[in-house]
C-alpha cells in the first residue's frame, strides 16, 4: 500500500504463517517485558532477538524497517543520552562507580545502564511493533480474533483505521496550507498564532472529520456492518501450530521473568516509595 | 400501484430529528407519492438542498432506521414471492439488501484494502457461505468490467476504477434497487464513459432499477427512462424524459438552474423562437441534427466558421506565471515531466486532464504549496522560491475544490475581511470594502452566519470571494463549478471573467469540456505529468488525437454543431442562433 506507512506485505515467511493471534501474543509478552525488565542484559537479550526475527523470520527487508526506523531512532537516542541526568538508583542496571565525568552532572555505570535500557526498550518494542504490522494482513487479525470470540465490530475498528488515517492526514494537511495561504493568525505574535492555528485545525478537522464519518457510518450500515452478531469470512485463516507454540511459550516464559524479576524497590518509577 | 413496480411511495412525509430540545421543524419530504417500474433507469433531479439525498437516503432506511427522525406513509418494495410489501415489514438489514445506495465518493465507502475484500464485504457482514462469496465477487467484478482487479489494493486504485468496485460491491448483494448519488461528479469524461458505460451494461444483465442523481445530464438524459423532480420537499413525476423536458425543460434551467441536455437546450430555444422540431425535443445530438436536418436549412453556407472560439477575441496580457523545465515526484513517482507553458494576465487558462494526469499538483507549484524538483516557476519573472509564502499565497490565490477548507474565520463577514486585514487596510476601509464585496457575491444577509452553514452555492461563492477579495495577480481554482448549477457555474465563471478582464490571470483545472467551451480562452491538456497540447479549446476539441490520448472528450455541442454547420460552434446559444439566422433568411427568400 502506497501511502500508509505501517502497512501490510505479501510474503511467506514464518511470521506471515503465524495467526494474528499468535503474534499478537508474542508482541504483547515482548512489550511486556521490555516495559518492566530492570535487568540491562536482559534488555540487551530481548533487543537482539527482537531483531533476529524481524531479519530473518519476517522476511521483510531492512529499509522497510529503517523507512520508519530513523523516525524512531532520533527519539531513542534523546532518552539514551538526556535520561541518565535523571538517574535516581531506580534500577539495578550497573554499579555506582562514576563512569562519565560531564559539565552537568558525573554519570555513574548505573546511570548510563539506565539511559541504555530506555532506548533498547523502546527500539524492542518498534521492532516487535514492525514486524507484526509488516506480517500481518489486518483482514486476518479480524478475522482470527472475532473466531475467538471477540466483537468483530470491535476488531475490524484498527482496519478502518488504517484506510481512514490517510485521508484524515491529508485533510490536516489542507487545512495547514489554507493556513499558511490565508495567514491565519496574522498581526499577532508567534505564540497566539499558533493557538490560533491549532484551535482552527482542531474545529475544522472535527467538523470536516464528523461529516466524513457521518457518511462512512452511513456506508457501514448500508452493507451490512453490525448486522448481524457475526459474520462469515471468504477466506480461511490457516492454523500453525508450531507458531501458536512458539507463542505461548514465549508468553509463558516472559510471565515466569516478570514475576521473577519483580521488585517494587528497584522499578523504574520506584512504586515501593 | 401495481406489481410490476419496483418501489412504491403512498402519501409519504419524513420529518428530521429535532436537534437540541428544539421542537420538530416542517417535513423535509411531504406527502410523496410515486411508483417506479421494476427495471426502469431513473434519473433523480432538483437543485443543490432541495432534498434529493434526503429521498434517496429514506428510500433505502437509512432515514429513519438509523439516523432517527419520523415518517408516515408507505413506502413499498418489491419482494420476489409477495410482490410490493410495506418495507416496515422487512428487517432493517433485509431492507438494504433490497434497496442499496452508492454515494457520490467512493473514498467514503471504501472500508478495506484489496478489490476482493471490499466487493466481498457486505456478503460476509450477511453471512453468506465462501463458496457464494467466491461466485458473487467473480460475477460483480464481470459485470463492472474489473475482472483482473481481484487482489488489488484498494488504494492504489483510479477514481473511475474506485467507483466501479463500489458499484461492484453493491451489485454483489444483488439488490433490486440501485440508488446513485452523482455517480461520475469526480470523473473525468473517460471515466465518466466507463462507469455509464457499466451501468447500462448491469441493468442489461441484471435489470436492476436504478435510480441515478446526476448534475451532469448531457450523458445520461437519453439513458434514463423516468425522470423525478424534487422541488421544494416534493417530488413531481414521474416523467418521461422529452415529456419532462418538454413540460419543464426551459424552467428548470432558467428558474431552478438545473443543467439540461445541450441537444434539448438547443431544441428548446428553437420552440421557443417559434420552430418546432420533428419528434419533439432532442435528447441527444443524433435526435437534435436529424430534427433539425429535416427543416431542410441551409446551414452550411452561413460562413462564420471562423469564428471558432466564443473567447477569441480576448488578447491575452503579459506573462503572470511562468513554467520553466518544471519537474516534481512524490517519492520516486514522477507526476511533472519538464513542463513549460505560461499563464498570462486577461485570460481564462484551462487545465485539463484526466484524473491523476498531476492537475492539482500543477496547481500547487503556483503559489508555493510545492516546489519544482527541478526547473522553475516564475511568478511575475521571479521563481516562486524567492517569494516569502505568505506574500506569494497574497499574489497568487488558490481556491481548493471542497469550499470548506478554505475557511478560517466564524462568520461570513470575517472571512472577507480576513484577506483585506492582511494588507494592512483600516478597520473602515475593510469594512466598507467588505460589505461590497458581499453584495457582489450576494451574501450581504448572510454576514453574520458560519460560513459552514451555507449552502453549497454560498460557500463557494464565499471561498472565491474570501481569496480574491485582496485583488491578486493570479487565480488558480481547482474544479470551480463542482456540484454547481447552472446559474451557480455561470455567476462564478463570470465573476471570474470579470477578474480577469480586470487584468488578472485566471487558470481553472476542470473536468468539465463545457466549461473549457464556454469561458476557457486557453486549454493546457495535462496527459501522464506533460503538457501534450497547449491552445484554444477549439483547436484542442479538433484535435482528436489529443483528445483520445488524454482521455477527454469534446461537448456535445461541438460534436453536434459540426455534423449541422460543417464548422463546429461551442455555445449552445451561438448554435440557436445560426440555425434561426438561417431559418430567417429561408423565410425572406420565400417571401
Amino acid at each position: 500500500m502506497a501511502n500508509v506507512e505501517l502497512s501490510f506485505k505479501q510474503g511467506d515467511s514464518l511470521f506471515h504463517r503465524m495467526t494474528p493471534f499468535s503474534k499478537l501474543l508474542l508482541v504483547l509478552s515482548v512489550s511486556f517485558v521490555a516495559i518492566f525488565n530492570t535487568n540491562l542484559y536482559v534488555g540487551i537479550g530481548l533487543f537482539l532477538f527482537c531483531l533476529f526475527f524481524s531479519l530473518f523470520l519476517t522476511g521483510v527487508p531492512f529499509r522497510q524497517y529503517w523507512a520508519l526506523g530513523k523516525i524512531i531512532v532520533p527519539f531513542v537516542m534523546i532518552l539514551a543520552i538526556v535520561f541518565p541526568f535523571f538517574y535516581g538508583g531506580q534500577a539495578t542496571v550497573g554499579s555506582d562507580a562514576i563512569a562519565l565525568r560531564t559539565p552537568i552532572k558525573d554519570l555513574s555505570w548505573g546511570a548510563l545502564g539506565f539511559g541504555a535500557l530506555l532506548g533498547l526498550r523502546f527500539l524492542a518494542l518498534a521492532l516487535a511493533g514492525l514486524s507484526f504490522a509488516f506480517t500481518t494482513h489486518p483482514t486476518d487479525l479480524v478475522q482470527n480474533l472475532a473466531r475467538r470470540g471477540w466483537d468483530y465490530r470491535l476488531v475490524h475498528a484498527p482496519v478502518l483505521g488504517l484506510i481512514l488515517f490517510p485521508s484524515f492526514l491529508k485533510l490536516g494537511r489542507e487545512l495547514s496550507i489554507t493556513q499558511r495561504i490565508r495567514d491565519l493568525g496574522q498581526n499577532t505574535n508567534w505564540l497566539k498564532r499558533k493557538w490560533i492555528r491549532v484551535t482552527h485545525l482542531a474545529f475544522s478537522m472535527l467538523v470536516l472529520g464528523l461529516r466524513n464519518g457521518q457518511t462512512q457510518a452511513m456506508a457501514l450500515d448500508i452493507r451490512g456492518y453490525g448486522a448481524y452478531k457475526t459474520r462469515t469470512f471468504m477466506r480461511e485463516v490457516p492454523k500453525h501450530r508450531a507458531g501458536e507454540i512458539f507463542a505461548w511459550v514465549f508468553f509463558v516464559l516472559s510471565i515466569i521473568y516478570l514475576i521473577y524479576q519483580f521488585n517494587p524497590a528497584t522499578m523504574q518509577w520506584n512504586i515501593a516509595s | 400501484m401495481n406489481a410490476e413496480n419496483a418501489l412504491a411511495l403512498e402519501a409519504y412525509s419524513f420529518w428530521f430529528k429535532p436537534q437540541g430540545g428544539q421542537p420538530e421543524g416542517p417535513a423535509a419530504l411531504e406527502e410523496l407519492s410515486f411508483a417506479i417500474g421494476a427495471g426502469s433507469f431513473v434519473l433523480i433531479l432538483g437543485r443543490s438542498g432541495s432534498g434529493k439525498s434526503t429521498l434517496a437516503l429514506n428510500l433505502v432506511g437509512i432515514y429513519p432506521d438509523y439516523f432517527g427522525g419520523r415518517n408516515q406513509g408507505r413506502m413499498l418494495i418489491a419482494d420476489p414471492e409477495r410482490g410490493l410489501i410495506n418495507r416496515r415489514e422487512l428487517e432493517a438489514a433485509e431492507r438494504f439488501k433490497r434497496v442499496n445506495m452508492l454515494f457520490q465518493n467512493p473514498e467514503d465507502q471504501i472500508v478495506t484494502l484489496t478489490v476482493e475484500e471490499e466487493v466481498g464485504f457486505a456478503l460476509e457482514n450477511y453471512l453468506f457461505e465462501p463458496p457464494e462469496i467466491h461466485r458473487r465477487i467473480d460475477r460483480a467484478l464481470e459485470l463492472v468490467g474489473l475482472n483482473g482487479f481481484r487482489t488489488r489494493e484498494t488504494i492504489a486504485l483510479s477514481g473511475g476504477e474506485k467507483q466501479r468496485v463500489a458499484l461492484a460491491a453493491m451489485l454483489a448483494l444483488e439488490p433490486s434497487v440501485l440508488i446513485l448519488d452523482e455517480p461520475t461528479s469526480n470523473l473525468d469524461p473517460a471515466g465518466t464513459a466507463d462507469v455509464l458505460a457499466t451501468i447500462d451494461h448491469v441493468r442489461e444483465q441484471l435489470g436492476v432499477t436504478v435510480m441515478v442523481i446526476e448534475h451532469e445530464v448531457d450523458e445520461v438524459f437519453d439513458r434514463v427512462d423516468t425522470v423525478l423532480l424534487v422541488e421544494d420537499r416534493h417530488v413531481h413525476g414521474p416523467y418521461s424524459p422529452r415529456e419532462f423536458l418538454s413540460e419543464r425543460g426551459l424552467m428548470v434551467r432558467d428558474d431552478m438552474g438545473l443543467w439540461i441536455p445541450q441537444a434539448a437546450e438547443v431544441g428548446l430555444e428553437l420552440r421557443a423562437a417559434g420552430i418546432e422540431l420533428d419528434g419533439g425535443v432532442p435528447l441527444n445530438g443524433a435526435e437534435l441534427t436529424a430534427a433539425v436536418g429535416a427543416l431542410g436549412l441551409d446551414l452550411r453556407s452561413s460562413g462564420r466558421s471562423e469564428e471558432l472560439s466564443a473567447n477569441s477575441d480576448v488578447a491575452a496580457g503579459e506573462p503572470a506565471i511562468e513554467v520553466r523545465d518544471v519537474s516534481f515526484a512524490y517519492g520516486e513517482h514522477p507526476v511533472l515531466k519538464g513542463l513549460n507553458f505560461t499563464a498570462r494576465r486577461n485570460e481564462l487558462l484551462a487545465i485539463v486532464g484526466q484524473n491523476g494526469s498531476g492537475k492539482s499538483t500543477l496547481a500547487s507549484l503556483f503559489n508555493g504549496i510545492a516546489t519544482p524538483d527541478s526547473g522553475a516557476v516564475l511568478v511575475d519573472g521571479m521563481p516562486t522560491s524567492e517569494y516569502e509564502f505568505a506574500h506569494l499565497a497574497k499574489r497568487v490565490a488558490y481556491i481548493f475544490q471542497v469550499p470548506e477548507k478554505q475557511f478560517v474565520c466564524n462568520t461570513v463577514y470575517d472571512e472577507i475581511a480576513h484577506g483585506l486585514r492582511a494588507l494592512g487596510m483600516s478597520e473602515a476601509d475593510v469594512d466598507t470594502r467588505t460589505v461590497e464585496f458581499l453584495e457582489t457575491v450576494r451574501l450581504l444577509d448572510r454576514r453574520d452566519a458560519s460560513p459552514y452553514v451555507l449552502s453549497h452555492g454560498q460557500k463557494r461563492r464565499l471561498s472565491v470571494a474570501a481569496m480574491v477579495v485582496g485583488q491578486p495577480e493570479v487565480v488558480v481554482l481547482d474544479e470551480p463549478t463542482f456540484g454547481q448549477d447552472f446559474h451557480q457555474a455561470r455567476n462564478l465563471m463570470e465573476l471570474l471573467r470579470g477578474l480577469a478582464d480586470d487584468g488578472a490571470a485566471v487558470v481553472f483545472i476542470t473536468h468539465d469540456m463545457r466549461l473549457v467551451a464556454e469561458y476557457a480562452d486557453r486549454a493546457a491538456v495535462l496527459c501522464n505529468g506533460e503538457i501534450v497540447f497547449n491552445g484554444t479549446p477549439g483547436e484542442l476539441f479538433a484535435a482528436g488525437d489529443v483528445l483520445e490520448r488524454s482521455r477527454l472528450k469534446a461537448p456535445s455541442v461541438y460534436e453536434f454543431s459540426r455534423d449541422l454547420l460543417g464548422a463546429p460552434v461551442m455555445t449552445t446559444q451561438e448554435l440557436s442562433q445560426r440555425i434561426l439566422e438561417a431559418a430567417d433568411g429561408q423565410r425572406r427568400t420565400v417571401v
